[in-house]
């Protein structure tokens, strides 16, 4: 096989991969329990919080 | 060959970019329930009753992300408990919302202290985050 050919199997093989779904299959008897940790990005909460804050005082704050 | 071989790098590259964008959080009221909507409304409507009340101290911003009575008498805590029960719906939405989880409610809370803080005017009363009333 030649490099280009290679390279476009290679980023073919990434696309693919990046919009796959893997599927877990468990014994049903035996549930799996994940410990989700959820990280907040806290600056875009803040963003957020601010616009809320805005829109409710109708830019009058301060 | 090198042609089809450039698209599909662009291709890569733009799904790539396109997943990244995706990942990146960005919290917001992403559906107008009628419940959040009548809270947005009401505290709207309540905004400039609750702005007199903090300028004159009889009314506070706390450390939780809620307003307290500091003086005043039923209807000031009246006031203060219809603002609080409709900032927490919105609270509630941004964690429902943006999957953050049950126990992030204390996180958001905790933000939008902050952030009313920030926005208090000079003279109003605000809880620092060690508990301590002070004057802005």
């Amino acid at each position: 096989m030649k490099r280009p050919e290679k390279v476009f199997f290679l980023i073919l093989g990434m696309a693919v991969l990046s919009g796959c779904t893997v599927k877990a299959i468990g014994d049903p008897n035996r549930p799996i329990t994940i410990n989700a940790h959820i990280t907040i990005d806290i600056k875009g909460l803040e963003k957020t919080a601010s616009s809320i804050e805005d829109m409710v005082s109708g830019g009058q704050t301060k | 060959m090198k042609k089809v071989l450039g698209s599909f790098v662009l291709a890569a590259v733009m799904l790539g970019a396109g997943g990244m964008v995706m990942a990146q959080p960005g919290y917001d009221i992403k559906v107008m329930t009628p419940q959040v909507k009548s809270a947005l409304e009401a505290r709207k409507a309540r905004f400039a009753e609750l702005k007199a009340l903090k300028s004159q101290g009889v009314v506070g911003e706390n450390n939780r992300g809620y307003v307290e009575a500091l003086g005043g008498g039923g209807n000031v805590k009246d006031l203060v408990n219809a603002e609080n029960a409709n900032r927490k719906e919105v609270y509630q939405a941004i964690v429902e919302q943006n999957d953050l989880g049950a126990g992030s409610l204390a996180t958001v809370e905790g933000v939008f202290a902050g952030v009313q803080r920030d926005k208090a005017a000079a003279g109003e009363k605000v809880q620092d985050p060690s508990g301590r009333w002070v004057t802005k």
